[in-house]
């Protein structure tokens, strides 16, 4: 089983938060395992099997149980690394050198698209689908 | 070679004390890179058009000292020294803007600072006649209530203390100014040096360093006299101290963040965690730390890490904010 982690947390401008993969719909397509969904209310459902607003030690059960997890730039990247289960990392504009984890796969398209300033709210950048990796990519290291 | 800024804050003070104090610092034997005065009267005026500034400011620039005339916020001298503790130079000479200093002060504070390992601010002997006994002085902070300040007499040898008084150099950059203080900015130096103190900077006072305060009732920067600042900030200098033996751990951050601190958590001394997501980590409310101490900002990882260029992780940045 494939944990899926897709968003990262609403901004309070209302738009696109600028870590959300873009293409989670495409990267499902081509996983062939079941997927579990996991996020929190109101966010937009991909797989049949979404699991909401769940405790940590719910997610921490999960995280144990599946094989590999894939998510964005969040607390979960943070929660699976205390609970030693590397998965993948879908990076854009946060730099994965000072928020990732080196025990994951962190996958970065390429440092350009980085904010300058890393330290400030993520409202002030804009959402940039060419600034992460693509599906195929992804599937390489499943 | 380490740059240094003196930072003057004034207020009320254009045609008593200021002008002597801005003559002693330009005729010191070690001279600053930049003087800064941070002007914070209700009606700034513009003193290049004063004839004895215009002197002033002439002498600055044949003597290469560079110089720079900022209108303050108001809001009290703990922000314009939190300014100057940001603005990109190793050390910051703040000077009071009725305290003059002698020739060799800042030289004799400049070679203390480098040449004894781990300093974090130096200050000498701020006088006012009649000079009290400060012969059984310690310097300590428990003893803050019941003794006469150390630097209020000459001082006879270098010795170690926890808190400096009025003016004095220190190591710019690695502790904050409470901003939380009222305007009054009461204790805010005690704070800011009993901080460096907590820290693991050496606070020292050292000899042959005098400045003469020359106390006038007109004008200054505390020219307040409001008892309620005063007593909210007394709280807040008294809350600090009753954290003596804790390291005070501020965390007003994200999910992700409270996990990636936790793995450190057991590396800090006596920790009192005040957050937002006890099922993490056990803590007190934000609002709670907010009303011990004033303000929280000295805990905030994010201005830390902007104000440090980080480059490396964050949980290595919460190591050096902590550890």
């Amino acid at each position: 089983m494939i944990l899926i982690h897709p968003f990262a947390k609403p901004l309070r401008n209302g738009k696109t938060n600028p870590k959300n993969y873009p293409y989670w719909k495409e990267l499902i397509a081509v996983i062939d395992e079941p997927i579990i969904q996991i996020g929190v209310e109101g966010e937009e459902q991909l797989v049949p099997d979404f699991r909401k607003n769940l405790t940590m030690l719910e997610l921490r059960h999960l995280l144990n149980e599946c094989r590999i997890w894939i998510g964005v730039d969040s607390f979960f990247q943070h929660l699976a690394w205390d609970c030693k289960k590397p998965g993948i990392v879908l990076w854009s504009v946060s730099d994965p050198i000072i928020y990732g984890h080196t025990e994951n796969i962190n996958l970065l398209e390429n440092r350009v698209y980085l904010a300058k300033n890393q330290f400030l709210w993520w409202e002030a950048t804009e959402h940039n689908p060419s600034s992460f990796v693509k599906p195929e990519i992804v599937k390489n290291y499943l | 070679m380490s740059k240094i800024l003196c930072s003057i804050a004034t207020r009320g003070r254009y045609h008593t004390t200021l002008p002597l104090v801005l003559e002693a610092v330009i005729n010191q034997t070690w001279l600053p890179n930049k003087i800064v005065i941070f002007d914070d009267n209700d009606e700034p005026q513009d003193m290049r058009k004063e004839m004895i500034y215009q002197h002033f400011f002439q002498i600055m620039a044949i003597k290469g000292i560079e110089w720079e005339w900022l209108f303050a916020e108001k809001k009290g001298q703990h922000h314009i020294h939190q300014m100057a503790n940001r603005m990109d130079f190793d050390w910051i000479w703040r000077v009071d803007d009725d305290c003059v200093p002698e020739s060799t002060v800042l030289q004799s504070l400049y070679s203390c600072a480098t040449q004894i390992e781990n300093v974090g601010a130096v200050g000498g002997s701020i006088l006012t006649p009649p000079l009290q006994n400060t012969s059984k002085s310690t310097g300590l902070i428990k003893d803050i209530d019941s003794e006469p300040n150390i630097q209020w007499n000459f001082i006879k040898s270098i010795k170690e203390v926890e808190h400096l008084h009025c003016s004095f150099l220190y190591r710019a950059g690695v502790y904050d100014f409470n901003t939380g203080l009222s305007r009054v900015a009461h204790r805010e130096e005690t704070l800011f040096t009993y901080g460096l103190h907590q820290k693991g900077y050496k606070v020292l006072v050292v000899p042959n360093t005098v400045s003469w305060h020359m106390k006038n009732p007109q004008g200054g920067i505390r020219a307040e006299t409001k008892k309620e600042m005063y007593d909210h900030d007394e709280q807040i200098f008294r809350n600090t101290l009753s954290f003596n033996d804790n390291t005070v751990v501020v965390l007003n951050s994200g999910l992700g963040d409270h996990i990636v601190f936790n793995s450190i958590l057991g590396s800090i001394k006596n920790p009192v965690v005040f957050g937002c997501y006890p099922e993490i980590i056990p803590c007190r409310s934000i609002a709670e730390a907010q009303y011990l101490f004033g303000s929280i900002d000295q805990w905030n990882i994010y201005a830390k890490m902007d104000q440090w260029k980080w480059t490396d992780s964050l949980e290595n940045a919460y190591r050096k904010l902590y550890l």
